[in-house]
C-alpha cells in the first residue's frame, strides 16, 4: 500500500526549502489575491509569477497534469454558461445556426478561469512542496494542539487503511453471496453489509489506536521539544507578513479607488 | 531490592455496564526481572489482568476496582495511563493499529513515545538506535510503516515501547496475529529483554514456547487464579490440563503412559520418553 | 483446479510458469506456506475474487470463469482471517443467517442450518448476543458458522486457529473431522503445524508460488529440507519423534503407535 496520502514532491529548490509557514502564507495570499485582484493584467501577472515559481520548484509537469484534470471541465463549462447565457452579452463572437456565442460572456469566463487557474496553481505548488509532517509540525511550534496536529496527520494513513478495509469488507460479504453490483434495489440491500463492518471495525480500530496512544504517552502535559529545525530568518518573517498583509491592502485598494 | 514490579491485593475488577466481574479476588506479586506466562481460557481474565496492570483499566475503561493493583510501589488508581507509560509499556494482539499513523519513517516512529515525554533530540535518537537494534529493524529504519509486513509492525510497536526504556513490559498475546517467523522474532527479542532485567508478564496460548521461556506460568479460569508456579509444576495438574490445556509434549506423555512429572518441553520430553525406552 | 497461471497487476507474477495444477478431493486438506508464497491468492481463485491470467479452475463441476463470485458463494464457504470483515448484523444468530438467506434457503431449512452451525462452533445459547459484545476469538467462530450455514461442499477456513484457545482448537479439530465425513472438501489455511498433524491427512505447501507438495501429511513432513525451505516449523510431535530417533510421525496417535 502506498505510503499515505500525500502529493510531496521529492525537490531540494528554494521553495522546497522555504519555511512551511511562509510557504503557507504565499498560497493563502495568492488564493485571496486571485480573487481580489481588479483587472486581467493583474491577475496575468500573477499567474506568471506562480507559473515561475512552478517552474523553478520543478513541478510543472505534475501541475500541469492536474491542471488539466481540474481545470479542464471548470473552464470548458465557465466557457459555456458565460458565452450563451451571461445578460450582459451583446456583441457576438460567432453562430452556428440559432445558437449565439458572445464575446462579453467569453471575456467573463476566461478571467474567471483563471483566477481559478491561480487558486489551483497556488494550492498544489504548496502540496507538491510541503510535506504534512513539516507544516503539522511548524503549526505545532507555533502552539497548535498537539491533539489536533496528530488528528490531521493521521488522517494521512488512515484514510488509505479505511478504503483498504472497504476493499477487503467487500471481497468478504461477496464471498457470501452478497451481490453488490447491479439494479438499485441490490445495491440498495448491500448497503448495510458494507457499510456496517466498516464502521464497527472502524469504531473497534480507534478504540485500539487511542488505548496504544496513551500507552506511549500522549497527551501527557510536558513542555513540547521542536522535532525538526526549520531553517527561518528576518527575511522570511518579514516575507510571511508582507504576504499576507498584500490582502487586506488589496481589498482596502480595490473597495476605495474602484479599482 | 525494591518491592515487587507488580503487586494485586485481592483485586477484583469489573468493567462498566457488566454484571459480572472480569477478575475475582487476584493475589499476586510479580518481582522485577521475571518473565511471567499468563495462560487460560477464553474471557478468563488475561488481557484484564494486562490492562490493569497498565492501568488502562480502570482509567481508560471505567469500571469498578476492589482491592489494590500496585506497579513499582504505586497505587494503580492514582496514576494516570500516560504517567506510567514511562515504566510500563503494554503491546497488544493487532499490530495494525498500534502504529501512530502519524510519522512517514520507521525511525520516527519509534521516536514517537519519547517525544510525548518531552526527552531532547539527541538523547531520542540514542533510544531510536537502540530500540531498533533490540527488535531487528536497524535496515528498515527509513521505511514507511505502512511498507512493514504484520510481523515487522509487531516488532515496531514493541521498538515504540521499549524507546522508553520500561521496567515493566505487558504483552497480550503478541504474537496470535503473526506466522511462526514473527512469532520466533519477538521471542528472541523478549529473550534479549528478560536478559536485561526487564519485568515480563505476556498471555500466550502456545504452551510449548510458554513452558520453554518462563520460569513461572500463571492459569486463569474465569477470573480467577487456578494455578501459579513453575510450567513443569502447573501442566502436571489435572485440574489445569483439563481446563486449560497442556503443551504437546505433556499430552504425549501422559497418553503414553509415563509416570509424573509429565515433560513441557522437548528437552524435558527427550529425557523422559528416552530414559523410557532405554 | 486444472493449469492455473495468475498474474496479480503490479505484484509480479504470483504462479510462475507453468502455473499451478492441482486436485483436491474431499476430506480435511491443510494449505500451509509463507506468507507471499500464494495461500490466499489459490482460495480466492476458488471462489472467484481472483480471476486466472490462464488455465482454469474447477470447483464440484463448475467451472469458476463462467461463474459470478456471488453464484461460486453456493459452493464455496469462505470464513475470513479477520471476522470483523463480515461481522454486521445485531445478534449471532442473524449473522450465521446472513450466508443462507442471501443464498435463498428457505426459512424452514435455513432455521436448521444455523441451529446447527451454532451448535458445531459452540455457539448454542448465544443467538441473541451482539457479535460485538464477544471476544475476537469467539466472533471468530461466529464468521466460521456462517460459513458452515450455507452447506456448501467446500469450505475454506482462513487461519482458524490464530488467537484461540486450547478447547476452541479441539472444537476445530472435530468439527472439520465431522465435515470430511460428509464428504466436503476443507481447506484449512494454517501456521500451526501442530493442528495440520493432528486434523488435516492431506496438505499442499506452497513455496514462492510453486507448489512443493499436495499429498499425504505424514509424507510430506518426511522431507525435512522442504519444510525448511517451505519457511514452517514441524509439529512438535514430529521434533520429538526425530530427536528420539523415531520415524518422524505428525500426529500423538501416529506417535504413539511406534513407541
Amino acid at each position: 500500500m502506498a505510503g499515505g496520502l500525500s502529493l510531496y514532491a521529492e525537490g531540494e529548490s528554494l521553495l522546497h526549502r522555504a519555511h512551511p509557514l511562509t510557504k503557507g502564507a504565499l498560497t493563502v495570499s495568492a488564493v485571496a489575491l486571485a480573487f481580489i485582484l481588479p483587472s486581467w493584467t493583474w491577475v496575468l501577472g500573477l499567474a506568471f509569477l506562480l507559473l515561475a515559481l512552478i517552474v523553478a520548484a520543478g513541478v510543472l509537469r505534475r501541475l500541469a497534469a492536474v491542471a488539466v484534470v481540474i481545470l479542464g471541465p471548470i473552464t470548458l463549462l465557465l466557457l459555456a454558461v458565460q458565452g450563451f447565457a451571461n445578460p450582459a452579452n451583446h456583441t457576438v463572437a460567432f453562430a452556428l445556426g440559432p445558437v449565439v456565442y458572445y464575446r462579453e460572456g467569453l471575456a467573463v469566463a476566461a478571467l474567471a478561469a483563471l483566477r481559478i487557474g491561480c487558486l489551483v496553481g497556488a494550492t498544489f505548488l504548496f502540496s507538491f512542496t510541503t510535506k504534512p509532517a513539516d507544516i503539522t509540525e511548524a503549526l505545532l511550534q507555533r502552539g497548535l494542539s498537539p491533539r489536533m496536529g496528530y488528528v490531521l496527520l493521521s488522517a494521512l494513513q488512515i484514510i488509505p487503511q479505511t478504503l483498504e478495509m472497504a476493499t477487503r469488507i467487500q471481497d468478504a460479504q461477496r464471498a457470501r453471496g452478497l451481490e453488490t453490483e447491479g439494479s438499485l434495489l441490490r445495491r440498495a440491500r448491500a448497503y448495510m453489509p458494507l457499510m456496517l463492518p466498516l464502521v464497527l471495525s472502524s469504531l473497534v480500530a480507534t478504540e485500539e489506536r487511542a488505548m496504544a496512544l496513551e500507552v506511549r504517552g500522549f497527551g501527557l502535559a510536558v513542555a513540547r521539544v521542536s522535532r525538526i529545525d526549520f531553517k527561518d530568518g528576518l527575511f522570511q518573517r518579514t516575507l510571511r507578513w508582507g504576504l499576507l498583509l498584500l490582502v487586506p491592502v488589496a481589498i482596502v485598494l480595490r473597495l476605495a479607488r474602484r479599482w | 531490592m525494591s518491592g515487587p514490579a507488580l503487586l494485586f491485593e485481592h483485586a477484583s475488577y469489573a468493567y462498566q455496564g457488566a454484571a459480572l466481574e472480569s477478575l475475582s479476588d487476584i493475589e499476586l506479586s510479580v518481582a522485577e526481572g521475571e518473565w511471567i506466562g499468563v495462560t487460560g481460557p477464553t474471557n478468563a481474565g488475561k488481557s484484564t489482568l494486562c490492562l490493569l496492570g497498565m492501568g488502562l483499566a480502570p482509567h481508560f475503561f471505567g469500571g469498578r476496582l476492589k482491592g489494590r493493583v500496585t506497579v513499582f510501589g504505586r497505587d494503580s488508581l492514582a496514576v494516570g495511563v500516560v504517567e506510567r507509560s514511562a515504566e510500563v509499556g503494554m503491546l497488544f494482539q493487532n499490530p495494525f493499529t498500534q502504529v501512530s499513523g502519524a510519522r512517514d519513517r520507521v525511525d520516527e516512529e519509534v521516536a514517537f513515545g519519547p517525544e510525548c515525554h518531552g526527552i531532547g533530540r539527541m538523547e531520542v535518537a540514542e533510544r531510536v538506535a537502540e530500540a531498533l537494534a533490540l527488535v531487528g529493524l536497524e535496515g528498515l529504519a527509513a521505511r514507511h510503516p505502512s511498507d512493514l509486513s504484520g510481523g515487522q509492525l509487531q516488532r515496531l510497536a514493541l521498538a515504540g515501547l521499549l524507546a522508553m526504556r520500561p521496567r515493566l513490559l505487558l504483552l497480550d498475546e503478541p504474537t496470535s496475529q503473526l506466522d511462526p517467523a514473527g512469532t520466533a522474532a519477538i521471542f528472541d527479542v523478549l529473550a534479549s529483554l528478560h536478559g536485561r532485567g526487564v519485568t515480563i508478564v505476556m498471555v500466550e496460548h502456545r504452551l510449548e514456547r510458554l513452558s520453554e521461556n518462563c520460569r513461572r506460568v500463571i492459569a486463569m479460569v474465569s477470573g480467577r487464579l487456578l494455578a501459579d508456579g513453575p510450567p513443569e509444576e502447573v501442566f502436571n495438574r489435572l485440574s489445569v490440563i483439563e481446563r486449560v490445556g497442556e503443551p504437546v509434549y505433556t499430552g504425549l506423555a501422559r497418553d503414553a503412559g509415563l509416570p509424573q512429572p509429565w515433560p513441557v518441553t522437548l528437552a524435558g520430553a527427550v529425557v523422559a520418553f528416552g530414559t523410557r525406552r532405554a | 483446479m486444472r493449469a492455473v497461471r495468475f498474474a496479480y497487476p503490479g505484484a509480479g507474477d504470483i504462479y510462475p510458469e507453468p502455473g499451478i495444477s492441482l486436485t483436491l478431493s474431499s476430506g480435511v486438506t491443510a494449505l500451509v506456506g509463507e506468507n507471499g508464497a500464494g495461500k490466499t491468492t489459490l482460495t480466492k481463485l476458488l471462489n472467484g475474487l481472483l480471476r486466472p491470467a490462464s488455465g482454469s479452475v474447477i470447483v464440484a463441476g463448475q467451472e469458476v470463469a463462467d461463474a459470478s463470485v456471488a453464484k461460486m458463494a453456493r459452493l464455496v464457504g469462505y470464513a475470513f482471517q479477520n471476522p470483523d470483515d463480515q461481522l454486521f448484523e445485531r445478534t449471532v444468530a442473524a449473522e450465521v443467517a446472513f450466508g443462507p438467506r442471501v443464498l435463498g434457503r428457505p426459512p424452514e431449512q435455513r432455521a436448521t442450518d444455523v441451529a446447527r452451525a451454532m451448535q458445531l462452533c459452540g455457539l448454542a445459547g448465544r443467538e441473541h448476543v451482539h457479535p460485538h459484545d464477544l471476544g475476537l476469538a469467539e466472533r471468530k467462530w461466529v464468521a466460521i458458522a456462517s460459513a458452515l450455514a450455507t452447506d456448501a461442499p467446500v469450505l475454506v477456513l482462513d487461519e482458524p486457529t490464530l488467537g484461540q484457545d486450547f478447547a476452541s482448537r479441539h472444537r476445530l479439530r472435530t468439527l472439520v473431522e465431522r465435515l470430511a465425513a460428509e464428504d466436503r472438501l476443507v481447506l484449512v489455511v494454517t501456521h500451526d503445524m501442530d493442528f495440520v498433524g493432528e486434523a488435516c491427512p492431506t496438505t499442499v505447501v506452497l513455496t514462492h508460488g510453486t507448489v512443493r507438495h499436495a499429498g499425504p501429511t505424514d509424507v510430506g513432513f518426511k522431507r525435512p529440507e522442504m519444510i525448511r525451505e517451505a519457511g514452517l516449523e514441524p509439529p512438535h510431535v514430529t521434533s520429538l519423534a526425530r530427536e528420539l530417533g523415531l520415524p518422524p510421525t505428525v500426529s500423538a496417535e501416529g506417535f504413539l503407535a511406534e513407541l
